[in-house]
């Protein structure tokens, strides 16, 4: 009888999610170059290297429908931008730490190559595309406004997912969009598009995708989370050093040809060193924006984000 | 015995309210009336995104549902009257209906928004197939349901063709016609919040505002929008059925 009882209890918390056994859940975004260390560490198996078995638990087409992933405790580890990711815990909707960087910079502005828009004041009064509200695209987009003294009400922001994006501009549905990469550079090789701000004009050095994983997991499963960023680390590594492997795979991933990724990949820098101060100001303007309220800043970020982590993952 | 009416949803709302407090449901996941409540009024008073408040969200949606269904309901009505009238046309039109109608309207949209672009057209365009198809198969149905004794007769008072049209069969397909018009609207008022989640060029409209409110983590606000869905559709559903009353103490 006991036996039957404990039998039972071990089921129900099997499926009540809370005894986890299986292969570590990863997520990550749909033809986002961003995401290429992730890819890598999959391909090159990276992640069954250093310890971590993994599962893609799902490909989102952006941020906040993985945030929503997240909140539904369908994934351990997501590559996601950092904006929807600050957005989902402050306004709690998902409980997740990040421990890594994936990448800075790698969004850029794009307008119709041979159209009047030549610089981000002449889209007043025009139709813009970011890839959802609070995202880092979203984000960037206004603060590219407000360094040229044009207020958001000015412009019409409207939201089309990326692989919608070329095609709205292409029939003039839009005059311009923003975007992660291979997007924008899908538009310059396509003869679409020109590009009228990269993200490195607007912040230089901004951090864009983060290595995000769900509290519940990190702390049952340390050991792993310090595995799935070993993994990551080496990725970035392997990036920098073979190079045009890199490019095979983010071609394979993407779907993309070759010439637009290998654009797309200069205006990505990859690393994975967490920046604090940049956090700071996604917080900040988040809040500004009145997507999300905090009142305490630096306590907000040092919860939200273990830039020290990466130092203790050698085994 | 309205304190009946009320008694079985106040209760519920009063336990889901209870397991909030005590936090069996957590608020991420559902959150609780009265968080919705707030999110109902920041809807209104905020907006989602800020700035895009409510009372516009319902405008622009129920201009893109106007639109469409009207343009449906002038098609579809003199079409199904004249297909339901003769047969040969019925014969050569049916296998065209027969195979676009069971097509989601939803799987439109792309084509919809290369056609329309985004906005207003595109998403009148998805609303329109979603209320043809009702409309039409019901007016059909409404003239095949008339008693031919009726035709008949009218044929031998020597009633001409155009007349018997008018006062014979429209008149008798309307209570019909009427069940397609209140499926078609139905469906059309489902079908606008999908066909609003690809994007409008407007910046409003409650399907739109609703994944403004995901793409924020606002569970709050996305449960109050669905309320207020609900509502709407509640009460267009109202406005139709005063319509056929009227209509039926008119014949």
């Amino acid at each position: 009888m006991k036996r039957l009882a404990l039998f039972l209890l071990f089921h129900l918390l099997l499926f009540t999610g809370f005894a986890y056994g299986g292969p570590v859940r990863i997520a990550y975004l749909q033809s986002d170059v961003h995401q290429l260390p992730c890819w890598v560490a999959i391909d090159k198996k990276l992640f069954d290297k250093e310890g971590a078995k993994v599962e893609i638990a799902g490909i989102f087409k952006a941020g906040p429908e993985l945030m929503s992933g997240f909140g539904a405790g369908a994934i351990d580890v997501g590559y996601v931008g950092i904006a929807p990711a600050t957005t989902a815990v402050a306004n709690r909707t998902a409980r997740i730490v990040v421990l890594a960087e994936v990448n800075a910079e790698g969004s850029s502005v794009v307008v119709k190559r041979d159209g009047k828009v030549r610089a981000i004041p002449d889209l007043v009064g025009k139709s813009v595309a970011v890839p959802g509200y609070a995202t880092v695209q979203d984000f960037l987009f206004r603060r590219a406004l407000s360094k040229y003294g044009v207020s958001p009400e000015q412009v019409n922001i409207i939201v089309l997912k990326p692989p919608e994006m070329l095609g709205a501009l292409r029939t003039d549905q839009i005059d311009g969009f923003i975007a992660w990469e291979p997007y924008p550079a899908k538009a310059i090789t396509t003869g679409v598009g020109r590009t009228i701000a990269t993200s490195r004009d607007i912040w230089k050095d901004h951090p864009c995708c983060v290595l995000a994983v769900d509290e519940k997991f990190l702390e049952n499963h340390p050991e792993e989370a310090r595995a799935v960023v070993r993994a990551h680390v080496k990725a970035i590594d392997f990036i920098m050093k073979h190079h045009e492997e890199a490019v095979k795979i983010a071609v394979k991933y993407t779907g993309m040809d070759e010439a637009s990724i290998r654009l797309a990949m200069t205006n990505v820098k990859y690393t994975p060193v967490l920046s604090v101060e940049g956090e700071k100001e996604y917080v900040e303007y988040l809040t500004k924006m009145k997507y999300i309220k905090v009142d305490d800043v630096p306590a907000f970020v040092a919860r939200f984000m273990r830039p020290g982590f990466i130092r203790d993952t050698a085994k | 015995m309205k304190g009946e009416r009320l008694l079985i949803p106040l209760l519920l709302l009063a336990i889901w309210q209870g397991l909030s407090l005590i936090h069996v449901i957590p608020s991420y996941k559902l959150p609780s009336p009265l968080d919705i409540l707030l999110g109902l009024k920041d809807l209104a008073v905020v907006g989602m995104p800020p700035g895009y408040r409510l009372h516009n969200h319902i405008l622009y949606s129920l201009y893109r549902v106007g639109y469409g269904y009207a343009a449906a309901c002038l098609i579809a009505i003199p079409l199904g009257l004249l297909m339901g009238w003769s047969p040969k046309l019925l014969k050569m039109i049916r296998p065209i209906v027969e195979v676009v109608r069971p097509i989601p309207p939803l799987a439109w949209i792309p084509l919809a928004i290369l056609w329309f672009g985004l906005g207003l057209r595109s998403a009148a365009f998805i609303i329109f197939l979603g209320v043809f198809f009702p409309v039409l198969l019901n007016t059909i149905a409404g003239v095949l349901s008339i008693n031919p004794i009726l035709i008949e007769a009218a044929r031998t008072l020597q009633g001409r063709e155009r007349h018997i049209f008018f006062k014979v069969l429209f008149p008798g397909a309307v209570p019909s016609i009427f069940v397609g018009m209140r499926i078609g609207i139905g469906i059309g008022w489902m079908t606008l919040v999908a066909a609003e989640f690809t994007g409008v060029k407007e910046g409003y409209g409650l399907g739109y505002m609703i994944m403004t409110a995901r793409d924020i983590q606002r569970p709050d606000e996305i449960v109050a929008g669905m309320l207020v869905i609900g509502m709407i559709g509640l009460l267009i559903d109202i406005a139709i059925r005063a319509a056929e009353s009227m209509s039926v103490r008119w014949r």
